[in-house]
């Protein structure tokens, strides 16, 4: 799988950190996400599932390879 | 190819169709998209105010950046409120400053759903048995102290009593239409809307000032906000800034968490095989003798459901507006500099190709297989895009954890005909029109605490 996260939407609130934060982080300065890991381990799935479900802005996205 | 942006019939020689956005704002939004199609021209006194509507339309507008429509001029009627200095009258930059205060994230939360669920156990420590509430009054107090506790500080909160429900009141009446014209006319709602603020002002700094001359140091914004230093170590906001500043907080989670959950029970009143599912699921969520706050972050699904079918249904905005600072093109039109650019959450929550039976109170819509507000530019009782409503996530939230107290502790009653609870859309704040008494009554069963 492939992350794509939207930053026209982002606003940094920072739920999928607190859901995958082998995944995201949060850039502070710019109050938007920064993907550490674009294209993740299987392991991590459910982790980034609920990252993309949790997210309030609704700005990341799973791409299947 | 560019085409001309088709103009919405009627309209008066200076005051264009302000009169009927008085009148009646969403009858006149779904004129112009009934007449116009998906992008229409209509003019607030000299203001000309281009609507765009559908999804591919208003995905257009929210995506596009700051230095082509611009927020922060859009909204006239406003900046009286405020304040010089304040939120709509601030720069990008200011914005993108406050938008990294950090009592918005989700660290922050578990804190919050503490601080909602202690002072809703508070405003409801006097009802008794039984009696009657005025939605509107119950939930505008609520909110006052929910949001300056949770966004302020605790100690803030202590300050605040019951004395500030008629002055928010009167600051939401003032934010007529016809600010459009002079937001300053001798009319006695924005007399009342100044004088408002001014008490609001007067009450703050007094609070401020004696904290400052006590010496006394709150871990809270008022505290943070005063520590930040300009380069040459002067404070960078002064208490009147400061003030602003927290009229703007407690205004942005005021009247909408109020009239969101004063719909949501009239609503849950009007559909009352809905009032049993939730009850029935909040029932057994706590049947275990969990915390509201830990269940009020966590899913709660038929109660989020109907939250947001009363979003869509009664969206406390129903107008969002962007001022065109640059070019700004939208398939075959052109809008100028100058114009302003809106959307209508009001009509494109019942956007028929989005939303089947739109006009029905139907929250299986959001049922996994359904999810009709996953369409993230139609579905946008908070907005979408980079200004999506900062505080979403926080108002779910507080009103779950509200609603689990009071439909665990309570049942209630419409104690005025269904037909007389509406909205009252004179003012660009929706509010609901008082009277909205309901009947409470003690749950015979009440659950363990």
């Amino acid at each position: 799988m492939r992350i794509r996260a939207d930053l026209d939407l982002c606003q940094g609130h920072g739920a999928c950190a607190g859901e995958a934060p082998e995944v995201f982080s949060v850039d502070e300065r710019e109050s938007r996400v920064v993907v550490l890991d674009a294209s993740p381990p299987e392991a991590l799935r459910a982790k980034v599932l609920a990252a993309v479900k949790y997210c309030p802005t609704r700005a990341l996205r799973i791409v299947e390879e | 190819m560019n085409r001309a942006i088709p103009r919405l019939s009627g309209g008066l020689p200076l005051l264009g169709h302000l009169l009927e956005l008085r009148r009646d704002p969403i009858g006149l939004m779904q004129r112009c998209r009934d007449e116009c199609g998906e992008v229409g021209e209509l003019r607030l006194a000299r203001q000309p105010l281009v609507m765009l509507y559908g999804e591919p339309a208003q995905e257009a507008f929210f995506r596009a950046p700051d230095e082509q429509l611009d927020q922060a001029a859009a909204y006239p009627f406003m900046k009286p409120v405020f304040g010089p200095g304040v939120v709509f009258d601030a720069t990008p930059e200011q914005r993108k400053q406050a938008l990294r205060n950090r009592s918005l994230r989700d660290q922050a939360m578990r804190g919050h759903a503490e601080t909602i669920a202690r002072e809703t156990e508070r405003m409801i420590a006097g009802w008794g048995d039984a009696g009657s509430v005025d939605l509107i009054d119950f939930f505008a107090e609520l909110t006052i102290y929910t949001s300056s506790a949770a966004l302020i500080g605790p100690e803030f909160r202590e300050e605040l009593g019951p004395q500030l429900v008629p002055i928010f009141k009167d600051l939401e009446r003032g934010t007529d239409a016809i600010a459009y014209v002079n937001p300053s006319l001798p009319l006695p709602s924005f007399r009342k809307r100044d004088r408002a603020r001014a008490q609001l002002v007067t009450f703050l700094q007094g609070i401020f000032e004696r904290r400052e001359r006590e010496g006394r140091k709150a871990q809270d914004l008022f505290q943070v906000l005063r520590g930040i230093r300009n380069p040459d170590g002067s404070p960078r906001y002064d208490v009147n800034t400061i003030t602003g500043m927290f009229i703007s907080l407690m205004f942005a989670g005021h009247h909408t968490t109020s009239t969101t959950s004063s719909w949501a029970l009239l609503e849950l009143l009007r559909h009352p095989e809905w009032m049993k599912r939730v009850a029935e699921e909040l029932d057994a969520l706590y049947a275990d003798g969990r915390e509201v706050s830990h269940q009020a972050l966590r899913e709660i699904p038929q109660l989020e459901s109907c939250f947001k079918e009363t979003l869509r249904l009664h969206p406390p905005l129903i107008l969002l507006m962007r001022k065109v600072a640059q070019p700004f093109r939208y398939g075959d039109f052109d809008v100028p500099v100058g114009a302003t650019v809106g959307v209508s959450l009001a009509v494109s929550n019942r956007d028929p190709a989005v939303f089947r039976e739109p006009e029905r109170f139907d929250p299986t819509r959001y049922a996994p297989g359904r999810e009709e507000d996953q369409h993230a530019f139609a579905w946008i009782p908070f907005g979408a895009g980079r200004h999506r409503c900062v505080g979403a996530a926080f108002a779910m939230m507080q009103v779950k954890a509200i609603f689990s107290i009071l439909l665990r502790r309570y049942e209630f009653e419409l104690a005025q005909p269904p037909a007389s609870y509406r909205s009252d859309h004179s003012k660009m704040v929706v509010q609901l029109a008082q009277p909205s008494r309901v009947r409470y009554r003690r749950r015979a069963a009440e659950p363990a605490p």
